[in-house]
Parts: structure tokens; sequence; C-alpha cells
């Protein structure tokens, strides 16, 4: 009994001595959020005057990392959690533990996607290989609008997804990247940050070609804008309006939208628990990080000039997505993932705007 | 210098791990989990940190089984069989001297092939497809049941039991919660590091503590010469060693397979190619001894080419290398890490520092090994154990980690007294998502046939064929468990 006592002792004086502020990053390393997170953590540490640690807690869907910080991290006040667009995806229609409203906010970064394919594909004709990993969905449904034009309903564009593309389920960033690269699937889709680093150099070789970016939502009015990060590729409606003449719009469409407006504006939103004594001192330093040209001039060097929210300002850009989930585009998102993907999913009714 | 801070820290703490008997390089790492946090601003300081214990440890494993005849890791059992004996008729400094030798010249030797041109294997990474990824991993599972011990059907048990509990979690595709009887707290998975302490840690650790202290003299009129006479031991039968340490290496490439099947086989290449010996083996032979221990680094430095290049661990102590890396940031097998030259500087100058390093303080020390193995195993027994509670506490740090940790012990020890092998037990719990995962991608975009119209695929195939042969017909391994 002892000598138990004495292992616990040596647990707790461990516990103890566990100080520095760490940022939870729910994928594996060499995601993007991954990518993001160790360029970020080393500002935000100098403005903090304390060490910031990027922890990854990779698993399914990158729903475990969240589930954990939900259930037993939360409580820790140098604990700051790191979604990502993964996360916020799943959270419209799987079955997840999180809940974005029960945190403290802190700060999000509204991001962008960028849709790559291979030189040789022609995605108007070819089989279009494309990888899953956590919150590609949104890029699903806008690479089969793109592919098969204007099409009457939800069920039409299942149907063209079945014949037209292979989603290619269990894969890592990497492990989709790494596939891309090798030819095995023959589209790809990044985040400026990792875009920069994996994909822009396949395209300077002649071997990638930009397709189409999904824009930027304004969080004043709702709608999506271009980004001026990727002044060469066309957002997805342009893309879209030049090859089908005319705008996308329908059902499906409305569904899109919902699930990439979820996806980028919450792509890399930071949260602590309710109550947590230091969340005042952490938005402080991420508004004292914004404020330093130095700082921020070396995050948009690597991960693009993108707006930040903090506190309240975050609270009211997330009130604008919450605002657009209605019942029609809920349900029709929850069809095409479990009829068109065949992936699980639930209808979570409780989602919908009041 | 704050590198080589961890250089030393990390070569004293694997010779620690090395000298204390079943200990070794795995359960070394295990604790790692216990303050990984100091790693996480510089996840580089980690890759010096894991490097120099492994090499070091297995340098130091060789200790306890010539002194106390207690394997320092299974990697050394075959050292035993000559080196104690050795021990026990006064040459313990010799045996020790020749083991250290032998261990690091070859270590040296397939460490610069390894290391230095790992970076220009990286290439393989693109030829290597999801065909050839399936069945890199269907070799290691056929690797770990028939190479690894004699009873192939009880490693295919360990084998479905690991694989089927590694499934437990959230389905990788659909990211539904399965297999978890109801049970909230394994809904994202049974964590990897009670596993590792319970199973492959515990049940040895409870052996040694059980195991009478038993230690052989060392002679102390002159140790010098003795160890003077293990150098030149080693170069007489430096043919004996070099054959030891390409065994290791063509082992350590086999993924999944450890230093136990190394060692062994080198130990019986030796016995099978030495014949009519004055002293015989197993009563006091220097080229069993040097056979063995030839593979024994060898081993270790060649089993980093599948973990590093594919994230497939090339021994079950690379499951552990695996898991402690992707947690600070760096994920073996990925396109990022394998661009990354700092990576394989580091782990390149930690390798090759730590083995000299070692050699250096292994030679001084074994004046004193006697000395040292007379602390009964009860005082390391208890620290080794706290250590390992507190790694597999830090999951939730409720009462339900503690429970797993001692649900994890109870099977170890279920597993070791059922000699099922452990190893296969581990390689199929942490491989069992990726092997999932891939059989999906490659249903997804193969025909079923896809694998026999590539060449490197349909080349894995057919060496796994012979495995499976050689495991069922042929092996007699001395392992009746790893």
């Amino acid at each position: 009994m002892k000598k138990f006592a004495f292992a616990l002792l040596t647990s707790l004086a461990c516990t103890l001595a566990q100080a520095d502020y760490r940022m939870i990053v729910p994928q594996a390393p060499g995601g993007g959020t991954s990518v993001w997170a160790n360029v970020v953590a080393p500002h935000l540490a100098r403005v903090l005057g304390e060490p910031v640690i990027v922890e990854h807690i990779p698993g399914a869907n990158d729903i475990p990392g969240f589930n954990r910080f939900h259930n037993s991290l939360q409580n820790d006040p140098k604990v700051i959690m790191v979604a990502h667009g993964g996360n916020a995806e799943s959270f419209l229609t799987d079955k997840v533990d999180y809940n974005y409203d029960l945190y403290e906010p802190i700060a999000l970064v509204n991001l962008n996607i960028l849709v790559s394919h291979n030189k040789e594909l022609d995605p108007f004709k070819d089989h279009l290989k494309f990888g899953s990993t956590s919150g590609r969905r949104p890029d699903v449904m806008a690479i089969i609008m793109m592919a098969c034009g204007p099409k009457p309903s939800v069920d039409a564009y299942i149907a063209c997804y079945k014949e037209r593309m292979t989603f290619v389920k269990g894969m890592k960033p990497t492990d989709a990247r790494l596939a891309a690269l090798r030819g095995e699937l023959n589209i790809t889709r990044e985040t400026y940050v990792s875009h920069k680093k994996f994909i822009e150099p396949m395209v300077k070789e002649g071997k990638f070609v930009d397709w189409f970016h999904h824009g930027i939502v304004d969080l004043k009015t709702g709608k999506i804008v271009n980004d001026k990060n990727f002044p060469k590729t066309p957002m997805f409606e342009d893309a879209y309006k030049a090859k089908w003449k005319q705008a996308p719009k329908g059902d499906f469409y409305d569904s899109y939208v919902l699930v990439k407006n979820y996806r980028d504006v919450l792509q890399k939103s930071l949260w602590v628990g309710k109550n947590n004594p230091n969340a005042t001192k952490i938005r402080g330093s991420i508004v004292a990080m914004l404020n330093d040209p130095v700082a921020m001039k070396a995050i948009e060097a690597d991960g693009g000039d993108y707006e930040w929210f903090v506190g309240k300002d975050m609270t009211r850009a997330y009130e604008v997505i919450r605002k657009q989930v209605t019942e029609k585009r809920l349900k029709n998102l929850y069809k095409f993932t479990v009829e068109g993907m065949g992936l699980d999913a639930v209808y979570k009714p409780e989602l919908i705007a009041k | 210098m704050e590198y080589l801070f961890w250089l030393l820290a990390g070569t004293l703490y694997g010779f620690t791990f090395g000298i204390i008997p079943v200990a070794g390089a795995a359960t070394g790492l295990i604790t790692i989990f216990s303050f990984l946090d100091v790693f996480r601003a510089d996840p580089y300081t980690l890759v010096i940190f894991t490097t120099a214990l492994v090499v070091a440890s297995t340098i130091g494993d060789s200790f306890s089984s010539v002194v106390m005849n207690i394997p320092g890791a299974s990697g050394s059992a075959a050292t035993m069989v000559d080196g104690f004996p050795m021990a026990q008729q006064g040459q313990a400094g010799r045996a020790l001297s020749a083991s250290i030798v032998t261990s690091s010249v070859n270590g040296l030797i397939w460490g610069v092939l390894v290391f230095v041109f790992l970076p220009m294997y990286a290439v393989l990474v693109l030829k290597f497809g999801i065909p050839e990824m399936l069945m890199f991993l269907i070799l290691a599972f056929s690797s770990v049941c028939f190479i690894n011990s004699e009873y192939w059907f009880r490693g295919i048990i360990a084998l479905c039991i690991g694989t089927f509990l590694g499934l437990v979690g959230l389905d990788p595709i659909t990211g539904s919660p399965r297999y978890t009887g109801g049970w909230d707290y394994i809904a994202n998975g049974i964590q990897l590091v009670p596993i590792l302490a319970g199973i492959l840690a515990f049940p040895e650790l409870i052996e040694a503590y059980r195991k009478p202290h038993e230690v052989a003299k060392l002679e102390s009129k002159n140790p010098w010469q003795q160890i003077w006479q293990g150098f030149v031991d080693s170069w007489q039968h430096k043919w004996d060693g070099l054959r030891g340490g390409a065994i290791g290496a063509f082992v350590g490439v086999i993924p999944g397979i450890g230093g136990s099947v190394a060692d062994w086989l080198a130990y019986g290449q030796t016995v099978a190619l030495n014949k009519n010996e004055k002293i015989p083996f197993g009563e006091g032979n220097i080229k069993g001894v040097i056979g063995s221990e030839g593979a024994n680094n060898a081993q270790k430095a060649t089993s980093y080419v599948p973990t590093i290049l594919f994230g497939v661990p090339g021994a079950p102590f690379e499951v552990i290398i695996i898991s402690l890396f992707v947690l600070v940031g760096l994920e073996l097998g990925s396109i990022t890490l394998l661009s990354d030259t700092k990576f394989f500087s580091t782990i390149t100058y930690s390798y090759m520092l730590s083995l000299l390093i070692t050699f250096v303080i292994s030679i001084f020390f074994i004046r004193y090994a006697v000395r040292a193995m007379t602390v009964p195993f009860k005082y390391y027994f208890w620290p080794i154990m706290a250590l390992l509670l507190w790694s597999s506490v830090q999951y939730t740090g409720y009462w339900e980690d503690y429970l797993m940790f001692a649900i994890c012990c109870v099977a170890g020890l279920i597993i070791k007294h059922l000699k099922l092998s452990r190893a296969a037990f581990i390689i199929g719990f942490a491989l069992s998502d990726q092997l999932e995962k891939i059989f999906g991608q490659y249903t997804a975009l193969y025909p079923w046939d896809g694998v026999f119209h590539r060449p490197i695929s349909l080349t894995l195939f057919v060496i796994t064929v012979i495995i499976v042969v050689y495991g069922i017909f042929f092996n007699k391994s001395k392992i009746s468990y790893v």
C-alpha cells in the first residue's frame, strides 16, 4: 500500500510540474491545422510571455482530439483547443461530444480552401479520384457541381457523384497528398498554408493545376466573396459560371454553402473551457499579436492574409453561420452524406436556427 | 548545447534501462510518455533522446545477460547462453568487452548504411503506392506471426486479438463509435500507452521481480586484461560478428519482428558454422557471445528503415517511437518528414554520437558492472512501475485510466502465461487501423488482383508466402514467446 501511495505521489508531482500552454490540434502532424498552429504558436508564446506547445491528438475524422478537450481537457486553464473546419463540418452531421456553445471563444480565422487537380486530368470527362480526410464534403460537393453542371435535384447530384467520383475513404491529409503525388489520386485540396508548402511546388513543376477556391465568407453580410490570397485562381462561383454559363443554384448548392461556411469560418478557431481564468489573458495576447506588425507579417507570409475575429467578434461571426442552418439545407446535407457518400451521419434538428 | 544535453541524457537514460534486467529499450521508451511535454517545444530533442536511448540500451542490455543470467531485453537473450557461463568462469569482463565491441562495430557499420543514406531511400516512397503498402502491412503481420516464434498459431491468435482491440473506437471511415460495449471511455479507441505498459513491460518486470537474484563474479585481478582480451576476441572472430550483423540488419528491415529473432538467428548460424569447438557452445564459448551480439545494434539500426520511410514499425519498439513522434508533431512515413533534412541529420548525428559515447561508458563500466548488478531488482521495480503508471494515466487522469492500466497488466500476465506472442498482439493493435484504411483505399482504387500486376507488391507477396511456409514447416525458433 505504501509503495502504491509512493507511485501515486510521484504521479501527482509530475502533474504539478506540467505548466506550459498547450494548443491541442485534433489531427496528425502535417495536416493544415497542425502546420498553421506551428506557425502561430511561437508568436503567441512571445506575447503571452510563456511557452506554448502544440500537442497533437489525432484520430478518426479528427473527432477524438476535440472530444477529449470536451470531456477532460477543457478544465485545464492552460489548454487552448485549435478546432478546425473538419470539426465544424462533423458538428453538423456526426455524432460528436463537443459543442461550440459550451466553450469560451478566443479567436477564429476566416479561411479558404483551394482545389487543384492533376495536369493530365480533364475534370469534365475523366473519372475523379479524391481522397477523404476530415472536412472535405464542401470540396466534394463543389467538385461534383463543377464536373456535372446544373442538375435539377439533390438526387441527380447523388447519381452523378456515384458515376463520376471515387471518394477514397480513410486517408489522412498526408496520405492524400502522397497519393496525389504518386498519381493514385487526381484531385487534391489544401488551405493556403499547406497549398504553399506542398502543392505550389507541384504547380510550378507543371504537375498540378489550381482549379478553383471556395472564397471567403463576408461575416457582415454572410455572402461569399473573392479571396485576395489566390489572385490567379477563380472562386468556385466564378469558375462554375465561366464553364456552365449560369450561376450555381438549387438545393444542392444551398447545402454546399451551409457546410462550406461552417467549415471555412471555423477553419481555425481557438477555444478554452468556460470560466477559464486565463481566457482574458489569452484573448489579450491574441490582440497584442494581431497588433504586432512583425508577428503578423511572419504569420501572413506562411499562413496567408486572413481576417481574425477575437472574443465577442468571434461570437458574432459564429452567429452569422449559425443562422444559415435551415431544415432543408441540413436534411439535404444529411441525404448526400448518407445516400451519396455512404458515410454515417446523424440528422440534428436541434441545430436548426430558431 | 541543448541538443548535446539531450544526447547525453538519452544515452545515460538508455544505458540505465539497458543494464536494468528485462527493462531494455521498449520499457525506457514507454516511460517517456510520462515526461513527453519537455520535448514538445522542440520535437528534434525527442529524436535525439529516443535515438540515444535505443542505442545505449541496446549495448547496455548485455550486462545483465552476462552477469545475472537475465536478459537486459529480449534482444540479448541469446547472449546469455555463452555469456553467463563465461561470467561463472570468472570471464565476465572478457564476455562483456567482446559483446560491447561487436555490438558497437556492427551498429556503426549498419548505422552508416541506414542513416547516412536514408534520405536517398526516400525516393522509394514514391514507388510505394497503396497496393505496395497493403502488401507491406500483410508482410509485417505474417512476419510477426510466423518468424517471431515457433508457435505461429498462437501468434495468429494474439494478432487477431490485438487487431480487434485496435479497431475499437471510432470507425476511421464513418467516424461512428464501434465495439465499445457502451463504455464511453473507449469511444475514441483504446489508448496505446497502457497497452504497451501492461502487455509489453509489466509481465517482464514481474518475472524479473520473482526471479532469484543471481550474480556471477568478475575476475578483479586485472580487469583491463580481460577487457583487452574481449577486443582481441572480437577481431579474431570478426566474421562471426559481421555475419551476425548482416543477419540482424536483414531482420531489422522486415517489418514487425524484433531483436530476439535477429539475436537467435545469428546465434544459430554461429553454432551451425563453427563445428568441433574446444569449448562447446552453451558452456562459455566467446563466439556465441560475438555471433549473437553482432545482430543486436545492427537490427536496431535497420528497423528504422521501414519505420521512417513508411511509418510501419520495423520492430515492436518502433511502435512506441512512432506514437511518441506523432505526439510531438513528427509523423513518420509522411511526405513532410521525408523532406525534412533536419530530421535526417539529427537522427544520424544522434545515432553515431550516442554509439560512441555508449561504447566508452560501457567499456569503463565493466569494472563496476557486478557492483551495480548486486542491487536487488525490487529497487528498480517500483520506480519503473511508477513511471509506467504515470505514462498510462495521461489520457484523462481519471479512474478509468487506472482501471485500463490494471486491465492491461492482468491481460499481459495472461498472454505471457498462455505463451501468446505479445509482439504479434502489439503489432496487430498498432497497425489495425492502418490496415483497415489501406484495405479500404485499395478496394476503392484497384481491382482485387492489383497487387499481382505491380513488381514491388508482387515481390512482397512472394516474400510473404515464403515466410508463411517457413513459419509453418521450418521454423524451429528457440523463442517460445516474445
